[in-house]
């Protein structure tokens, strides 16, 4: 369709609104409630236009571009009831600043004053210089306010963590509320009183922290004013210098913001730019990132112990040191711990030193039993490919989602989000043994087994539905009767012990047999527990039953990279529960740490490197500690919780004489005497893998930023067999090396060796509150 | 308790929300914070969301309210008529201000704009029982009226 503004002829395909089309087109409507993740709400009737054969003035924030419009978007008439509406909005705001005639002088002779209680104006405000209602101030030119000025008088909330909340500076726009509302599923906050006396709030004025907020800071990110604002950068000057990068905190991988000044990283904020969190963050990578970079814990010289003593060496004493110890214990003895928080280039080093220079084990640190690799292995047995790519969009679309094993709104944010917009769109959502959190509340289903006894459940899930259809082309399927049989004989006793409710299953298997697309999400208790095979086979099973697709959730922000590099080809990985025992067992007389490992006070270990970017439990006994970069301070790759490869680039110099892991490897390896390890840039080690191992090829021709998305190669789509699903013998050993409780909460909150919870007490607040 | 009697009756749909708060309202005098938690627990939608609703409209209240409702028209017939000097009388009267309970949760005093009934204006309401013309001097023998009942 074609439509007019102010007399250009402009062409619009799709569902658009005027304002969207005049955006896109370059042509300037003043808008402050409007927003792009919002839909449209028409609240601050600034965005008035005028249309050719209708009546008024319509919003363009909520008129959809219909073919032959015709719109003008400026007119002395539009222009004064524009200011109008501003005014009566500046009469509730502290406006003296914006109308000041002196405001030219001020900007360029006083800088901000941001760290005040009350904000009189905007040289008192954090907000000056990044405000949205400072620039439509600016647009429309006003210079004088013709309403009695109405300051509201509100006490500052300022006490909740992370964010502080000024409502004398709210313009009342909606964005806040309706963000948490529409995007975050959680509505924290509302309007709340009515008229003059409105505003926004929370059930009895109550902090945030008792209204259910998540902390995601989207409401902060979305705010046109000054309302909200972060409190740690609250104080800073403005940034000098942004730079993107991705968080490292879970297997999301979101894009961030990072604003800078003078080299130092002020906040970090989601960005909009690839389809993976579309301008979403959470708590973590929105206000707990850079205190991660910044913390007082980071190791930034190299230590190496002489006479009982960690003495400050240089890179050169510290690595003749170790390599000189290291060469001992080649071949024997040694166990190498890799994160699964680093880069694909540093893992493929690790992976290379490991086998060709120390000749040992390789040991990757997943903290609990990754979906991931549970999953391939469980249907590599039974003969089956394993799909493990996919796309957050077939979250988002899919009718019916069952999710079990993961609190994803704590642990996958964004997979959340992504979940709530399905159900927005009319999807259902059956969760089965999630934890009670606020957001269960959209649930269609709360289906609760004893842990440990999904499989009990998924089985049964699978036969209802194949009861209600007699036609199922499964009966023919080789071990179909056997199963049957087996289930309908335990059924009783099944039901008891695992603490089922049999009208609930029934009514959720009608739900699976109606919804298509239908998508299931596995989180690690399903597979963190001794009956891990026969959930998944049950839940495989299901899923097939159903034609649905079945994604493993990766947890860790590197965990398939690791998985590719560690699991899928080599059966050189322990998990850190095998790594203890072994310890425990005397079998290494030296340990390299490059991940976290709790390493027991009486382990009879001779030798201990350290290279992580953080002081923990074990320096005081290491012989060596070495400096790691962090993620801001290194570039590198990680692939996703999707497969899709993610590319980030350094934002700052490294701190003090940390490195990056690649390069300590290398320069030790070196050392050590071995060839082909000369690499010097990222780019370098990530061509070295994508010789050796195809499933990396497209992480190699992959253009920051530009093009499509590029995704891991995966296996092709299982072809539907139905794998056994009898009920397993319980392996007792291994439900002893599962049953480790604290690990899985520890599991969620860390970055290397840092335990966020331990760091930030507005962490600690809102998992406190959680775990109650 | 009796909350869950009320949510009881209703079918645990969100359109129900209003007709819910109008029951609490009627059975409690106010709108208990268990009540906006256990509603919210029925209807599955978050307590700040009833908050919401349960402060835009008058009807509700926030704290108890006393066993009498005095209501004051400050509609524009009411208020040319003195509306606001009844109202100063009330609260000299009552010893509260227009919003608040007497101390022995006796009386609320509470201000509206227009019962519809101008005519015979300026309106005072207790208790659903209308009072037309009313003056200075007819404050005080209302109150006592119902001071007296009880
Ligand atoms: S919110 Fe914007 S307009 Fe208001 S005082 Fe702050 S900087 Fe100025
Ligand atoms: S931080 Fe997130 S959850 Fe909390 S009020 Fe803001 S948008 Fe809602
Ligand atoms: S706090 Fe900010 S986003 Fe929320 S209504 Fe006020 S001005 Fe708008
Ligand atoms: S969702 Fe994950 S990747 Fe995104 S900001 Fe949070 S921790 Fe970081
Ligand atoms: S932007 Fe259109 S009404 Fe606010
Ligand atoms: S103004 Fe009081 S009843 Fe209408």
């Amino acid at each position: 369709m074609r439509i007019t503004i102010n007399g250009r002829q402009l062409d619009v395909s799709g569902k658009k609104t005027i304002l969207e089309v005049a955006r896109a087109n370059g042509i300037f409507i003043p808008s402050l409630c409007d927003h792009s993740a919002l839909v449209p709400f028409g609240g601050c009737r600034l965005c008035l236009v005028e249309i050719k054969g209708r009546k008024g003035y319509p919003p363009a924030c909520s008129t959809y571009a219909e073919d032959g419009l015709d719109v003008t978007t400026e007119s002395p008439a539009l222009q004064a009831i524009r200011r109008q509406v501003l005014e009566l909005i500046l009469s509730e705001h502290p406006h003296a600043c914006l109308i000041c005639a002196e405001k030219k002088n001020c900007d360029e002779y006083k800088s901000t004053i941001r760290k005040v209680g009350e904000v009189t104006g905007c040289v008192l405000c954090p907000n000056n210089g990044r405000c949205e209602l400072q620039d439509v101030v600016e647009a429309l030119k006003i210079d004088r306010v013709n309403f009695p000025a109405a300051y509201r008088n509100f006490d500052v909330r300022r006490d909740d963590p992370f964010f502080d909340r000024n409502y004398n500076l709210c313009i009342l726009c909606g964005r806040c509320v309706r963000i948490c509302h529409e995007v975050r599923g959680v509505s924290a906050i509302s309007f709340v009183f009515r008229g003059s006396q409105a505003v926004v709030g929370t059930v009895f004025g109550r902090p945030l922290l008792e209204s259910g907020c998540q902390f995601c800071g989207a409401c902060v990110d979305v705010c046109p004013t000054g309302a909200l604002t972060e409190r740690a950068s609250r104080g800073e000057a403005l940034p000098d210098e942004e730079d993107e990068t991705i968080c490292p905190l879970c297997s999301i991988g979101c894009g961030l913001k990072a604003s800078l000044r003078g080299g130092r990283i002020v906040s970090f904020a989601p960005t909009n730019a690839e389809a993976v969190n579309r301008g979403q963050a959470c708590v973590k990578g929105r206000f707990i990132l850079r205190d991660v970079v910044y913390s007082p814990k980071r190791i930034l010289k190299p230590l190496v112990r002489q006479n009982g003593e960690l003495h400050e060496a240089s890179w050169d004493e510290a690595l003749d040191f170790v390599a000189t110890k290291l060469k001992g214990y080649v071949g024997k003895n040694l166990g190498f711990i890799s994160s699964t928080q680093v880069s694909l280039e540093d893992m493929h080093v690790f992976d290379r030193f490991t086998r060709e220079v120390l000749r040992t084990d390789q040991i990757i640190s997943f903290r609990n039993h990754s979906p991931l690799a549970s999953f391939w292995k469980e249907l590599r047995m039974n003969g089956q490919p394993a799909e493990l790519n996919f796309e957050l969009d077939s979250i988002s679309t899919a009718k019916v989602i069952v999710l079990s094993g993961a609190d994803i709104v704590v642990s996958h944010p964004i997979i959340w989000v992504e979940v709530f917009r399905a159900i927005k769109n009319g999807a259902k959502l059956v969760v089965i043994n999630g934890k009670d959190s606020s957001l269960e509340r959209h649930a269609s289903f709360h289906l609760r087994v004893q842990a440990g006894r999904e499989f009990s459940l998924f089985n049964h899930l699978t036969l209802k539905l194949l009861e209600n259809n007699p036609e199922n082309p499964y009966s023919r399927v080789n071990g179909y009767e056997t199963w049957r049989e087996s289930l309908l004989n335990e059924k009783k006793a099944a039901f008891a012990r695992a603490d089922i409710n049999e009208a609930e299953v029934d009514l959720a298997a009608r739900l699976l047999a109606e919804g298509q697309p239908t998508v299931f999400l596995m989180g690690p208790s399903v597979v963190n527990s001794a009956a891990a095979s026969a959930n998944i086979r049950a839940l495989w099973n299901l899923a097939q039953v159903c034609g649905g697709r079945l994604i493993p959730l990766a947890g860790e922000n590197n965990e398939r990279g690791a998985f590719e590099i560690f699991s899928r080809s080599s059966d050189r990985v322990l998990s850190v529960e095998e790594a203890l025992f072994k310890i425990s067992r005397g079998e290494y007389k030296s340990l390299y740490l490059a991940g976290p490992l709790p390493v027991p006070p009486d382990a009879a270990v001779e030798f201990l490197v350290i290279q992580d970017c953080f002081m923990n439990e074990n320096v005081q006994r290491a012989d060596a500690v070495l400096p790691a970069a962090t993620f801001a301070e290194c570039g590198g790759t990680f692939v996703n919780v999707e497969g899709r490869i993610r590319k980030f680039k350094n934002i700052i110099e490294p701190l003090g004489e940390a490195r990056p892991d690649w390069w300590i490897i290398c320069r030790m390896a070196e050392k050590m005497g071995a060839a082909e390890f000369g690499f010097e840039n990222a780019a370098e080690i990530l061509s070295d893998l994508g010789r050796t191992r195809p499933f990396f090829e497209p992480a190699c021709h992959r253009h920051q930023g530009k093009g499509k998305a590029v995704f891991i190669l995966d296996e092709k789509k299982g072809s539907g067999q139905f794998p056994s699903g009898e009920s397993p013998e319980l392996a007792p050993q291994r439900a002893a090396i599962h049953s480790s409780p604290a690990a899985s909460a520890r599991a969620l909150d860390y970055y290397r060796s840092l335990n966020l919870v331990e760091e930030s007490k507005g962490l600690r607040k809102l998992r406190g509150l959680r775990e109650k | 308790m009796e909350i869950a009697k009320i949510l009881g009756e209703f079918h645990g749909l969100q359109k129900d929300l209003i007709h819910i708060l109008h029951r609490v309202q009627a059975q409690f005098g106010y709108i208990p914070p268990e009540a906006v938690a256990q509603i919210a627990e029925c209807l599955k939608i978050s307590e700040n969301e009833i908050f919401g609703v349960l402060t835009f409209y008058k009807a509700f209240s926030l704290e108890p309210r006393g066993q009498y409702l005095v209501t004051v028209c400050l509609g524009t017939a009411c208020h040319v008529r003195g509306g606001v000097q009844i109202v100063e009388e009330m609260e000299r009267k009552l010893q509260v201000k227009a919003g608040q309970t007497t101390p022995d949760k006796k009386f609320t005093l509470e201000t509206v704009n227009c019962l519809g009934c101008c005519a015979i204006g300026p309106v005072v309401v207790v208790n659903g029982k209308y009072y037309s013309h009313v003056t200075l001097n007819k404050v005080e023998p209302i109150i006592k009226e119902y001071r007296e009942a009880g």
